[in-house]
């Protein structure tokens, strides 16, 4: 059976449909779902086993990036979303949804309401879109299992993007292991500097898990990546659908779990 | 009360808002003395208590992980100096949407009106003079923006609605027309006079709205009344300029590929397995001089909604941008009174672009710029847009008599009011005061939930026809949906702005993202459910009746009453006559160069050939999933590819491609062979990705001086150049657009921009696995040069430019010839036998073979033969001619029998361009060094 997987939309949002088409490919059964049809009660989160919330400009990305739609969420949807979680659903969130993770508390300790991270203004000070190195580093989450320790080549399409947090906070988090992906140099060790690093993000950090594993963001786009024709440089390619398809994994994990749960 | 809430960085940390600033304040503007700038973001609402005001705080507005936050009072206080910028009264600011909402869900009640603006620190010595530059060049516009010296007592707008007014036109006498025509409704004497003799034959006075849609239905802008004039060239009569396009593509007869061309508001072609493909091309000249973040934004806005606005609605899948500037380094004092400074507008009209194209999640995927001096009056902003759309649903739709008019999408306010008639009309230097209300910022946000609520509404089956709110909005839109029909309009049930507009205004009004849809009765009640679960507000305006008549009230009162008839066919159609004398220019004497080397870095580094990449990495070229080529491309992600590859349906191997071409600077030379040259350039950019030339679709876009005398007679020759070319490579056009008021004239200065005919193209080929980047692969590998071209044809050539000349000796491209050429490279491309193909433009050969060799991180060893001149081998631009690296053991004699090529030598693994003449070397160049020169212009302007 695929499980079913909604995947949420909202005024802005704008990679809904490649996001539902990656998990259609790794064999989930994906449905574009509008917010408002969650808090008028037309749609229940406990009818999937994974909710994603993809890339965009959720409201314009006003005030903070995903800050509105996140709002929105914890206003609205705390205990549906904490009984979703409770009950083993999976989290993801690309791009502007990994800002709305932040921006809820749910990543990356989990606690809903919470905000001890956040993502701040790439230090470039601008919007940028160009592909990067990424580790995927050990840790409990589910999206990345076997696969840490491998590099793979992802698309970043951001302004917003910089990792910060208070050093006490950032310790717990390496020492909780929920770093999921770092920003690497050529020598696949974690890079700081521009363009490896492309926002100046604390520890190169990529992406986040939460403690659980179940929840996981980044900024990167994965879902930009699954198709033989989607690395900017397939044509130069040895072996094209190794390096081509690499974001496929996270999805495919995601579904396999879903099925396990 | 207001409640004020500032939000800031804590001080400990970096503030790259600011110190972006900082840095533009030290290159851009030279000041010293600031030593550090940093940014609060403030927050106003009306309607609520300092309790309310510290919730928001809290829970929206600062995350105490980053920011701080103060209530009713400064949040830096030991700034040297502070300025607030704030969008003026009335300008809608798109955050104050999201602020009311998410305090709402907050559980804050009360709260009336809400508003946000950025606040500026500036720490270290300044000068009063000093500042006001800063503010007024990089942190206000005034068209739009203001700073705020004292806290504003309210946001709320008010005003009585406005009154209709009745013009005594029938008594008016010449003077009196022409004062009601100036900065008003730009129309000419005879035109005016046709509208008074109308109103006495009628026996009565216009109405202001009457008058004011008149102007706007016959603005240049509207009607195009010069491609549809009669036009005598040297005393002969020839066909109006769309005449002949139309009739070029009638002969190619393309019926197989085209389905909808001219009609609509996108040209539409074919696609695969029921699917369609649209493509419109669009100006924003006018508002981009005026206000450029606002006027490029709203100018991809509007694009995108004519995709959106085609058939029953389409899908925008593509955006596309291409500019023309004055050099960025263009002197202060050379910049005409009432015009922006180059460096200035290309930014902004970057940052716009990115912005709407971005947050509606468009990819940008390709576009260009181009540098002249003569831009400096008015730049020009081609903005693109392209379309995905079922082929059932593609064909106009027309509204029925009884169909409901519904409006969805934004609310309607007094922007861009006399946008139409304004961008007809030649800039002067009062353009930027009298006209700042035709401008206005756009909201992608609002536009994006609007289109995904149309596209479902479109799959249900919900639209009959459906239009954009563009240029001259409801009166335009509805005018033409129901130009066969009829059309009543209730002009007080469109939802407002704010109270005070006149009804004429709300006729008028060019808010953006709004769109107008034709829906059956039995259908509005769905339609109008889609929009309310997609926060898209929408409205019953009226109907479409059956008597041919455009009538408009508000409430009661009748403020139009006009025969469709007199609106669309009331003006005549127009004569013009010009006659063409060929320019007097000379061809210069160049010396043989001495440093070769150099002379190859100065070309690399030319405005027109240098890299655009840090441009190209604003946009995201990513979204949708789609792409398939990327802008840029090779080793280090820095080289850049002809065209645009997408995949619009996902898992499908289908492509569309998107290419264009132009050169401003050949036009002044000769607008016949640089039309050519135009559409050329614009086809071999998609056949060296790998496009069949036989399944492609022009657009073209004339951005002239206003024409009159030698300017008409150039126009004259770049349309039958289009028409030339459609017919000799049986390409058909599909959509067009001509802005032809290029002309500034200031007090005692007169300049006329160069023409610009820009011509795109959209195709499709049936599997993007059979198509070629611009990267070597390889060492050892043959490289070929296809295409003919006459070396000593240097005219209008960067190489020139350089020289400081223009000269006379333009590419004559042989158009007959170029099909042999186009389809044995393609060929070669579908066979694998080509491994990597660049086509040669601005730069020439030299230019194409470092780019593809800054992407394949290696290096070509190239021999001229023994009898050319080896500058202009190199550095001819001529169109239609394609560097090669072909598969090893591919034998170019073998493959390219009767096609006109040249064997140019062989890639190497070493990181360098080696030139030979003859037997005899000429220069060695690194790559580093090309590199560097190639990519430090656009770094300097975007500090990259």
């Amino acid at each position: 059976m695929r499980p079913p997987v909604i995947v949420l939309r909202t005024d802005g949002t704008n990679c809904d449909v490649e996001t539902a088409f990656a998990f259609e490919l790794a064999g989930g059964a994906p449905r574009l779902v509008h917010v408002n049809r969650l808090r008028s009660g037309k749609e229940k989160l406990n009818r999937y086993k994974i909710l994603a919330i993809p890339g965009g400009f959720s409201y314009g990305d006003d005030v903070h990036s995903g800050k509105i739609l996140a709002v929105e969420l914890i206003s609205f949807l705390r205990e549906e979303i904490s009984g979703f979680i409770a009950g083993g659903g999976l989290v993801l969130g690309i791009c502007n949804g990994f800002q709305v993770l932040i921006r809820t508390g749910l990543l990356p300790f989990g606690e809903l309401g919470r905000i001890r991270t956040t993502l701040m203004v790439n230090d470039s000070a601008r919007f940028e879109c160009r592909w990067v190195r990424l580790r995927v580093e050990q840790s409990a989450c589910v999206f990345t299992r076997g696969r840490a320790g491998e590099v793979v080549e992802f698309q970043v399409a951001h302004g917003e993007g910089r990792f910060f947090t208070e050093n006490a906070t950032l310790e717990e988090i390496e020492a909780r292991r929920l770093v999921a992906f770092r920003y690497v140099g050529p020598d696949d060790r974690p890079a700081q500097d521009y363009p490896e690093n492309p926002n100046g993000s604390l520890n190169a950090v990529a992406g986040l898990t939460d403690p659980s594993g179940r929840i996981m963001g980044l900024m990167p786009h994965p879902e930009r990546n699954i198709l033989a024709h989607h690395h900017p440089n397939w044509r130069r390619l040895r072996d094209p659908l190794s390096v081509g398809t690499a974001g496929r994994f996270i999805f495919e994990n995601a579904v396999a779990a879903a099925k396990e749960a | 009360m207001l409640q004020e809430v500032r939000v800031g960085l804590l001080p400990r940390l970096r503030d790259a808002r600011g110190e972006e600033l900082l840095y533009e304040i030290r290159t851009a503007l030279g000041i010293e003395g600031v030593e550090a700038v940093r940014t609060v973001k403030v927050y106003r609402f009306e309607g609520v208590d300092e309790q309310a005001a510290r919730l928001l705080a809290e829970r929206l507005l600062s995350e105490a992980v980053f920011q701080e936050y103060r209530i009713n009072e400064p949040l830096i206080t030991d700034a040297d100096r502070l300025v607030e910028v704030a969008y003026r009264p009335g300008v809608m600011n798109p955050e104050a949407g999201s602020l009311m909402k998410a305090a709402a869900d907050l559980g804050v009640k009360g709260l009336l009106a809400a508003d946000s603006s950025m606040e500026y620190a500036f720490f270290g010595q300044l000068s009063e003079r000093a500042l006001e530059t800063i503010t007024r060049r990089l942190l206000v516009n005034e068209t739009v923006q203001q700073v705020v010296v004292k806290r504003p007592e309210t946001l709320l707008l008010g005003g009585e609605p406005g009154r209709t007014l009745t013009i005594p036109l029938r008594a008016m006498d010449d003077a009196g027309l022409m004062a009601l025509a100036a900065d008003r409704l730009f129309l000419n004497l005879e035109e005016m006079r046709l509208i008074q003799g109308h109103f006495r034959k009628l026996g009565r006075d216009p109405t202001d709205a009457e008058v004011e849609i008149l102007a706007q239905t016959w603005s240049e802008h509207c009607v195009h009344k010069t491609f549809k004039a009669r036009i005598i060239v040297n005393g002969q009569e020839k066909k109006p300029f769309l005449t002949r396009l139309k009739e070029a593509t009638a002969d190619v007869a393309r019926g197989d590929l085209v389905l909808s061309a001219f009609v609509d508001n996108s040209g539409v072609m074919q696609f695969y397995d029921g699917w369609a493909i649209c493509g419109k091309v669009e100006t924003h000249n006018a508002p981009s001089a005026i206000e450029p973040y606002g006027g490029a934004a709203t100018g991809s806005g509007g694009v995108f909604r004519d995709i959106m606005g085609t058939g029953q609605g389409a899908k925008v899948i593509a955006s596309t941008d291409v500019f023309c500037f004055a050099p960025p380094g263009t002197p202060a004092e050379t910049v005409p009174a009432g015009c922006l400074h180059p460096h200035y507008l290309l930014r902004r009209v970057v940052a716009g672009v990115r912005d709407y194209g971005n947050r509606m999640g468009i990819p940008t995927n390709n576009g260009s710029v181009h540098f002249h001096p003569d831009f400096r009056a008015k730049p020009s902003v081609i903005v693109g847009s392209y379309g995905l759309i079922p082929a059932e649903q593609a064909e106009k739709g027309l509204p029925r008599p009884g169909d409901k008019i519904v409006v969805a999408g934004g609310r309607t306010g007094r922007d861009g009011i006399h946008g139409a008639t304004f961008a007809s009309a030649a800039m002067t230097d009062r353009t930027m005061t009298v006209n700042a209300q035709a401008v206005q910022i756009g909201h992608a946000v609002e536009q994006k939930r609007m289109a995904d609520a149309l596209l479902i509404a479109r799959d249900e089956g919900l639209i009959r026809a459906i239009t954009d709110c563009g240029a001259g909005g409801f009166a335009s839109a509805v005018g033409e949906m129901g130009a066969q029909t009829g059309a009543r309009l209730h002009l007080d049930r469109a939802p407002l702005k704010y109270s005070g507009l006149a009804p004429w205004e709300i006729l008028l009004s060019e808010s953006q993202e709004r769109m107008v849809a034709a829906v059956a009765p039995e259908n509005v009640g769905r339609f109008m459910e889609i929009c309310r679960d997609h926060n898209v507000e929408a409205a019953v305006l009226g109907e479409f009746t059956d008597t041919g008549r455009f009538e408009a009230y508000h409430g009661k009162e009748k403020v139009l009453d006009l025969e469709m008839e007199f609106l669309h066919h009331g003006l005549p159609q127009r004569e013009l006559s010009c006659s063409f004398t060929a320019a007097e220019l000379t061809e210069p004497e160049i010396p043989v160069p001495a440093d070769w080397a150099g002379l190859c870095c100065q070309v690399l580094s030319h405005l027109n050939v240098c890299s655009k990449e840090p441009i190209v990495r604003v946009y995201d070229h990513g979204v949708q999933g789609t792409n398939a080529l990327p802008p840029y491309g090779g080793v280090g992600g820095d080289a850049p590819n002809d065209a645009a590859i997408l995949t619009p349906i996902l898992g499908k191997p289908y492509g569309i491609v998107v290419s264009h071409g132009l050169n401003p600077v050949l036009n002044k030379i000769d607008a016949y062979w640089g039309g050519v040259w135009a559409a050329t350039e614009a086809v071999a950019n998609a056949v060296a990705v790998g496009a069949n030339p036989r399944e492609l679709a022009l657009i073209d876009n004339f951005i002239w001086p206003v024409p009159e005398g030698e300017f008409l007679a150039h126009l004259d020759r770049a349309v039958d150049a289009c028409a030339d070319f459609s017919r000799a490579l049986g390409l058909p056009f599909i959509s067009g657009k001509d802005s032809l008021s290029s002309t500034y004239r200031g007090s005692g200065e007169t300049i006329h921009i160069p023409p610009v005919l820009c011509i795109s193209v959209l195709g499709r080929l049936p599997d993007v696995a059979k198509t070629v980047s611009a990267d070597f692969t390889d060492k050892g590998n043959p490289l070929v040069l296809v295409g003919s071209r006459r070396e000593e044809e240097m005219g209008g050539s960067v190489y020139y430019d350089l020289h400081g000349c223009l000269g006379r000796s333009i590419p004559r491209i042989d158009i007959n010839r170029l099909p042999e050429v186009f389809l044995a490279v393609h060929g070669m491309i579908t066979s694998g036998t080509v491994l990597a193909c660049h086509d040669v433009s601005e730069g020439g050969l030299a230019a194409a073979l470092a780019e593809m060799a800054f992407g394949g991180g290696l290096g070509a060893e190239i021999e001229l033969p023994e009898e050319v001149r080896p500058d202009f081998f190199l550095y001819n631009e001529t169109a239609g001619c394609f560097v090669l690296e072909m598969a090893p053991g591919a034998d170019p004699a073998v493959l390219l029998t009767g096609v006109p090529h040249l064997l140019l030598g062989k890639t190497i693994p070493e990181p360098e361009l080696r030139f030979s003449h003859g037997r005899r070397p000429l220069f060695t160049v690194s790559l580093q060094r090309l590199r560097a020169a190639w990519q430090r212009p656009m770094k300097e302007v975007f500090g990259a």
